[in-house]
């Protein structure tokens, strides 16, 4: 439901009654075809907020080109006929679908849901009303999103990037960090932003892409890049891609001369005030929740924390103030892509949680006729050309189309529709599938990728099998990209029709490839992230096995004892344990390790083995694996050589027991990056910052007249653990920055220890003589997770961290269905962060284990026993281990040698089929004859 | 406290990357979602985006 | 007579026959010689639909993934 808003939220927990205005959109979204008539001929223009305002757009439009649904919207404050009746209204006219509805109006809509989730996003920082460095003032001053939009092939220039000024191409840009974020005194925002750092840096690299003489200066004040893989791709854009990264806040902006390049000064890192000239300045704007989203919230009655986000529990991170609501995205703090999506799960996980006892009451499935049997029957085929309005019947002479299809062999029946696609039309399909007895079809339309599902489920209506079926693609491969020639797009158009003909020919009836689902879950790991992840499932009425290696449950948490924000982790880590203790849907196995996996998604058979040698076979349908992380010793600072140079695990420890060195102590000294951001572990252990400047805190906190200091490579202190930092600060908590190449020197002295570093400010050598040192020793990978990625064939990144699907659309995801990914195996990070992938991962494996079967299509490889000989060149080249070799002696006594697939494993690209010298393998819809055929017909111009 | 009555639906309120992956995910667990969107398409600010990290992945 | 060759192009369903369709989409105009064969994966296409295609009068092939 688009152009909606809340309005009213009424009832609780379980039985929400919502309120939702939908605004009007001027055009009926059922007749609109998307042609595009309407925006062609409106004569009015405004800014395109698609574009961050760098380009144009109509008064009725389409928020962009692939936008979902897409369908035309009227701006009411633009349109020329809103605003005063009775003028223009030539879209109205120029709509072949008859779709503008000029007195379309408001509509209220009650809705009846068990819960609701909040996920509405953020909005860039606009620096207009600030001044900020010449924004609004200068036209070569513009924002990240704008930069964004201009580097985009379908922003205003097309890619070019060129001055606003002028149109000249750029060839000195700088980008400004923390615009809109930890800045109280302009912008009034004190959190940092998160993304900003990483988006600017992917910004640089793709702007050196499209202009190789591009020279890029990233002007920040700490880069923070503590995303898994950031730290790597910061170092190749500092590297490969050779973009300046210049540590100063720059002092201000000024245009020099009348055609627009901007003067930037700064005071560099040598302490010298420094001069330079850029064609375009880059603002990297922060993250804020827009004015809508407030009101929403005051709407739902949520909490809300200073900064204006979603005030959530560390340890029910997408949870609001109110039962049943729960939020995620950037309105729970700002946050990147694959961190959104996490919680995007996470938040239907905790949903699920409460709507468990209404499974499946108000989804239904589709019902189909059984499906006629054609075997042995003579070709029938249908073919219906699409006019899509306009769109086809606008530059192809369709009656031509139709008239030419009619001659083919095999074809029998041939019509014209003016949508194919439109619900009436798929019933008449339905009345003629059924009438002519047709037994293959073919649509000449627009493209399958968006279209097929669809007739996939007319044609199954209609009692035919779903796969004989082909589309030829007359819109967006033909009408629309030849324009200018009707007669030649005619030709392509039967070229076309005439391929896919000879295509459908060959097609056979397949059947979609069902598994069998286990309803239980294996959680492979003990610690905070296998227990959530294990609760949640059980909260939801799914049985789990929880194996975990060592003898007691909670893993890293046990050392822990605040998060970020201060909650008490002991408190809330022995609650979740004793809830997955006392589950009854929750199997525990402690001091027990995998020894054995077997299987696919659906049936899995995982072996155990306790510490007694007692072995036991489980079967599940899904597997989530939260292995955790363990923890770098430390060989550098005099660690395990001097007493008083401890990790900062063990710090905790020290303090917490009143330790004697701690209390006589008075002068601290944190060194961060101890292991991590080196050469041979080139990340970032995301906690360390924030870890070492609540201690910080602490320590000031209890003797405000204790020196305390942090030597640090970048302060890493992202979101709104800010605060932290700037309350550390406050408090007279030195921080020093140092780099890679002058790291601390720890020496022993007479009473403690002297810690020498570079001072920046000073621009000479520091000497701080300090008592105790405490090192941010890396986050590494967990023991077992090596062996236990060869037993599952998981993949591992080069550090030894479990290898996600996508790193920014599927975090929880292996490649491989059915096993999913939770916690600091798959990278370091804090506790809210853990919990949140862990319900994720329960999220992910619900859609699983709520059904029955798992519906593959049939789109897979399939062997010809004629043709195979068993020379097993495509088992190497499979990439999802879904083929292997059987071995059989027949009756005679003659070995025969045969590949076979896995169906559940193939995911039908055929690489297989590509490799095969005897033409043993093909892709089922996709076979020799098929493509051959489909190739003939092409050439038999 | 659960109510007697639990309704088997879900509102996602938010059509971008976070609120579709929860829309899908609730969806293919069982339950009926009302997708609500502020605009006049779904995508959210990731549709914005070009290209992104670290495969330089067009987004769409 | 002009030349006019003919083309085939096998366009992976995931990301080159996208393309096409998006290039569509766009309107971006281009010479209608060339005729697309969807497949699954690139990887799918053996060496002999490259032979034949030139073997059946094909002045061009491309395989895009």
């Amino acid at each position: 439901m688009t152009l909606c808003e809340v309005t009213e939220v009424a009832g609780g927990v379980g039985d929400f009654r919502v309120t939702v205005m939908e605004r009007p959109r001027y055009v009926d979204v059922d007749k609109c075809i998307a042609c595009g008539e309407c925006a062609t001929i409106c004569p009015k223009k405004v800014d395109d907020e698609y574009n961050a305002g760098t380009g144009k757009r109509k008064a009725v439009y389409v928020k962009y080109a692939q936008a979902v649904p897409l369908k035309y919207q009227i701006d009411e404050q633009a349109c020329i006929r809103m605003k005063k009746p009775g003028r223009c209204g030539a879209c109205a006219k120029a709509c072949p679908a008859g779709a503008i509805r000029f007195d379309d109006t408001e509509k209220m809509h009650e809705i009846e849901v068990g819960s609701i989730i909040l996920a509405p996003g953020f909005e860039g920082f606009d620096p207009s009303g600030t001044g900020v460095y010449g924004y609004g003032d200068y036209p070569n001053v513009i924002t990240s999103m704008q930069l964004e939009r201009y580097l985009s092939a379908s922003g205003p220039t097309e890619g070019q990037l060129v001055r606003p000024s002028d149109g000249k191409p750029v060839r000195r840009m700088a980008f400004l960090q923390c615009i809109g974020s930890r800045d109280e005194n302009v912008c009034g925002k004190s959190y940092c932003s998160s993304v900003c750092c990483m988006y600017a840096i992917k910004e640089a690299v793709i702007a050196g892409e499209h202009v190789p003489e591009l020279q890029t200066s990233i002007f920040y004040m700490d880069m923070r890049t503590h995303g898994k893989g950031f730290d790597e791709y910061y170092q190749r854009a500092k590297n490969e891609a050779g973009i300046r990264f210049v540590r100063c806040r720059v002092n201000g902006v000024e245009p020099e001369g009348k055609r627009g390049d901007l003067r930037l000064h700064y005071v560099n890192e040598e302490g010298r005030q420094v001069e330079e000239f850029f064609d375009l300045v880059v603002l990297s704007i922060g993250l804020e929740t827009p004015r809508h989203v407030l009101e929403l919230a005051e709407k739902t009655d949520i909490r809300l924390t200073p900064h204006n986000f979603a005030a959530v529990s560390d340890f029910a991170p997408v949870s609001t103030s109110q039962a049943g609501i729960f939020a995620c995205g950037a309105f729970a703090g700002p946050k990147d892509i694959p961190q959104s999506v996490m919680e995007g799960s996470a938040a239907a996980a905790a949903a699920a949680d409460i709507l468990s006892p209404a499974r499946h009451e108000m989804t239904m499935e589709k019902t189909f006729p059984p499906e006629r049997d054609i075997l042995g029957e003579a070709l029938r085929i249908g073919v219906f050309v699409c006019h899509c309005g306009s769109n086809i019947a606008g530059y192809v002479d369709v009656e031509e189309v139709a008239d030419y299809a009619a001659t083919l062999p095999g074809v029998v029946h041939v019509e014209r529709n003016l949508f194919t696609c439109s619900q009436d039309t798929q019933e008449l399909m339905v009345k003629v599938i059924q009438k002519q007895n047709l037994n293959r079809i073919v649509v000449a339309a627009c493209t399958p990728r968006t279209h097929e599902p669809l007739f996939h489920e007319t044609i199954k209506a209609a009692g035919l099998n779903e796969y004989l079926f082909e589309m030829a693609n007359i819109r967006n491969q033909n009408s629309w990209v030849h324009a200018g020639d009707k007669k030649v797009a005619t030709r392509k158009a039967q070229d076309l029709t005439r391929m896919a003909v000879a295509k459908v020919a060959w097609q056979n009836p397949l059947q979609n490839f069902a598994v069998p689902i286990t309803h239980n879950a294996l959680v492979i790991g003990g610690g905070l992230a296998g227990m959530a992840a294990a609760r949640n499932l059980a909260r939801q009425g799914f049985p789990v096995d929880l194996v975990e290696r060592s003898g007691v449950l909670g893993g890293n948490a046990i050392h822990l004892h605040n998060t970020w924000s201060g909650e008490h982790i002991p408190h809330h880590l022995y609650g979740l344990i004793s809830d997955v203790s006392n589950s009854k849907m929750i199997t525990i196995h402690s001091e027990t390790e995998v020894v054995e996996a077997q299987g696919y998604v659906g049936k899995f058979k995982t072996t155990i083995k306790g510490r007694n040698g007692v072995k036991q076979i489980i079967e599940h349908g899904v597997t989530i694996v939260a292995t955790g992380g363990g923890r770098l010793m430390p060989d550098e600072y005099g660690y395990r050589k001097y007493r008083g140079v401890v990790s900062a695990i063990e710090f905790d420890k020290l303090w917490e027991i009143n330790d004697k060195q701690v209390r006589a102590s008075n002068a601290f000294v944190f060194i961060q990056c101890v292991g991590s951001r080196e050469p041979e572990r080139n990340y970032c252990s995301k906690v360390c910052c924030t870890h070492s400047v609540q201690s910080a805190i602490e320590l000031k906190k209890e003797d405000p007249g204790r020196r305390v200091y942090i030597l640090y490579r970048d302060m890493r202190t992202y979101g709104q653990r800010e605060t932290l930092y700037k309350k550390a600060r406050e408090m007279g908590v030195v921080c020093i920055n140092y780099e890679l190449h002058g790291k601390p020197k720890v020496d022993r002295s007479d009473n403690g220890f002297e810690v020498e570093v570079w001072d920046h400010v000073l621009h000479r050598p520091l000497l701080i003589s300090a008592d105790m040192i405490v090192l941010a020793a890396a986050i590494i990978p967990g023991s077992g997770a090596k062996k236990l990625a060869r037993m599952y064939k998981l993949p591992m990144d080069k550090y030894g961290f479990f290898q996600e699907a996508h790193t920014k659309l599927r975090p929880v995801d292996f490649a491989t269905d059915g096993i999913f990914l939770a916690g600091m195996a798959h990278y370091p990070k804090p506790v809210e962060e853990s919990i949140a992938q862990a319900l994720a991962a329960s999220a992910r494996a619900a859609t699983l284990l709520s059904r029955d079967q798992v519906l593959l299509d049939a789109i897979k490889a399939e062997v010809d026993p004629d043709c195979c000989d068993g020379c097993a060149l495509c088992i190497d080249v499979c990439p999802y281990h879904a083929i292997s070799l059987v071995e059989e002696t027949d009756d005679a006594g003659v070995l025969h040698k045969l590949v076979t697939i896995n169906k559940a494993h193939c995911k039908g690209c055929g690489l297989c089929q590509g490799t095969c010298p005897k033409r043993g393998i093909a892709v089922a819809g996709f076979t020799f004859k098929q493509l051959e055929s489909q190739l003939d017909a092409a050439l038999a111009m | 406290m659960l109510n007697s009555k639990t309704v088997g639906s879900a509102m996602v309120v938010g059509g971008g990357i976070a609120g579709m992956q929860a829309a899908l995910d609730i969806a293919d667990a069982g339950y009926f979602v009302y997708l609500i969107e502020y605009t006049g398409a779904i995508g959210g600010a990731m549709a914005q985006l070009d290209k992104t990290f670290p495969t330089n992945d067009c987004s769409m | 007579m002009r030349f006019e060759p003919k083309i085939i192009a096998f366009c992976c369903n995931w990301c080159a026959y996208a393309a096409a369709d998006l290039a569509g989409t766009s309107r971006m105009q281009y010479p209608s010689n060339v005729r697309i064969i969807r497949v699954m994966c690139t990887g799918m296409v053996h060496p002999e639909m490259i032979l034949r295609s030139f073997a059946k009068g094909a002045d061009g092939t491309m395989v895009l993934g």
